[in-house]
């Protein structure tokens, strides 16, 4: 009985382990295919966290302004950067969304 | 013929014009405004322009400044009696600032003193979603609301989950008409949680001449990612006297969308109360303890155009009153230079 167990438990342990295993061999194939993204699609996404990052960081006093050329948004978004205190990150993917 | 302060500011301005980055542009933003105010059974009008010009140049340098331009318009004798208008304006701020990376920029100048969040960030005419000021605006921002100095400011700590931002700034004393300040020095710390989208924080100022005030406030912005709805509130404490204030939006953008006619709608509340303490000659707080409630509608039209009503209850000893508002803003951004939105 003690060996049915024993073995039943080095079964589920075995399985456990290979799951987590897989687990970790995924996470490195997602990030592949991101860095293996073509420029359209990273512009994509970083607008589309520029478009989040608006609504976290300036969306709590002001709507979006509207039609701005690009030249005019990184004047906007270096003022906020200023008066909102943006991290240069924030500045980079804010002016993705205003001007892409 | 211009004053001197005026000159140099036009001065500045053009200098920074000319070095101005080619990839970027300076432009001029700000709002126009037309507001109608019953209070007490008093009526007068106030048109004003609040322009913003904003001058990039290289990679790290910005020249920023507001200026206001106020008709004050009312009745000699409060109700009745003929129209008679006041002219004001002033420059609300206008300083220099060089990012040097994302903890920190340093700002020197004239810029608005960052106590709490309603003078720096909600005060303008075209951001503001009720007309009046709170009670405890005066609180922490002696003497004009703008400070003369230095400043630095930046976030300290960027995590994935929450942001610690900081101010701190000192002004000298100043007494030119539009460059008006007092000694002083303060600062702010605010921590942002990004996914709960909340920020708290807090505000300290010295007042450093005459009676050498502490000021200091605490403050809460929350928009709750589960309805489109804005929380903001202050509470701020000085010997003079001190208040808090809770401001409520709702903007109906989850019926038929944002753009629709009812989800350009927004109804605003808010709850404010100031206990008087021992105050200063020149404080610009209520005179005895108040207590307001507002509640207000505001429309958002197309082409930044922007309709803000209220109506408020004030309670004082000194006089209970109803407060009648009617704005409507137009927020506007142009180029400073020809050609500069290609």
């Amino acid at each position: 009985m003690n060996v049915r167990l024993a073995s039943r438990l080095a079964l589920v342990t075995l399985f456990l382990v290979s799951l987590g295993a897989t687990a970790k061999n995924s996470a490195p194939q997602q990030q592949t295919k991101v860095s293996k993204s073509s420029p359209a699609q990273t512009a994509t996404t970083e607008s589309e966290e520029g478009e989040k990052r608006f609504e976290r960081q300036c969306g709590r006093c002001h709507v979006p302004p509207e039609d701005l050329s690009p030249r005019e948004a990184k004047a906007v978004v270096r003022q906020m950067r200023v008066r909102a205190n943006l991290t240069a990150e924030d500045e980079r993917l804010i002016l993705k969304y205003l001007a892409p | 013929m211009f004053p001197r302060s005026l000159c140099t500011l036009l001065l500045s301005l053009s200098a920074a014009l000319v070095i101005s980055a080619q990839s970027s542009t300076p432009i001029i933003s700000g709002g126009v405004q037309y507001l109608s105010t019953t209070s007490g059974g008093t009526t007068f009008f106030q048109p004003t322009i609040s322009p913003v010009v904003t001058i990039p140049f290289g990679d790290h340098w910005l020249i920023e400044s507001r200026g206001t331009f106020d008709e004050f318009i009312s009745r000699e004798d409060g109700a009745t009696g003929p129209f008679h208008s006041l002219t004001l304006s002033s420059v609300d701020y206008l300083q220099l600032d060089y990012v040097a990376n994302s903890h920190l920029t340093i700002v020197v100048g004239d810029f608005l003193t960052p106590f709490n969040i309603y003078n720096e960030r909600i005060a303008p005419i075209w951001i503001h979603n009720l007309s009046d000021a709170p009670l405890i605006a005066g609180i922490g921002t002696r003497t004009s609301g703008s400070s003369e100095g230095g400043m630095l400011r930046g976030v300290a700590v960027s995590r994935k989950n929450w942001q610690l931002n900081y101010v701190a700034y000192f002004s000298a004393l100043v007494t030119a008409r539009q460059f008006n300040a007092g000694r002083s020095t303060g600062g702010r710390v605010g921590t942002f949680i990004p996914g709960k989208r909340l920020e708290l924080g807090v505000s300290y100022q010295r007042f450093l001449q005459d009676q050498h005030l502490n000021s200091w406030g605490t403050y809460l912005v929350w928009q709750p990612s589960s309805a489109p709805l804005d929380l903001r509130a202050e509470y701020a404490h000085t010997r003079g006297g001190q208040g808090y204030w809770i401001e409520g939006a709702y903007r109906f953008s989850r019926f038929r969308g944002a753009d629709s006619w009812l989800g350009r709608l927004q109804a605003i509340g808010r709850v404010q109360q100031f206990y008087l303490g021992t105050p200063a000659p020149d404080d610009v707080n209520p005179g005895a303890d108040t207590q307001r409630v507002d509640f207000g509608l505001n429309y958002y039209l197309p082409h930044n155009l922007r309709l803000n009503t209220s109506y408020g209850r004030q309670f004082t000893s000194l006089g209970n009153s109803n407060i009648w508002n009617f704005q409507i803003t137009y927020r506007f951004l142009f180029p400073l230079l020809p050609g500069g939105s290609k």
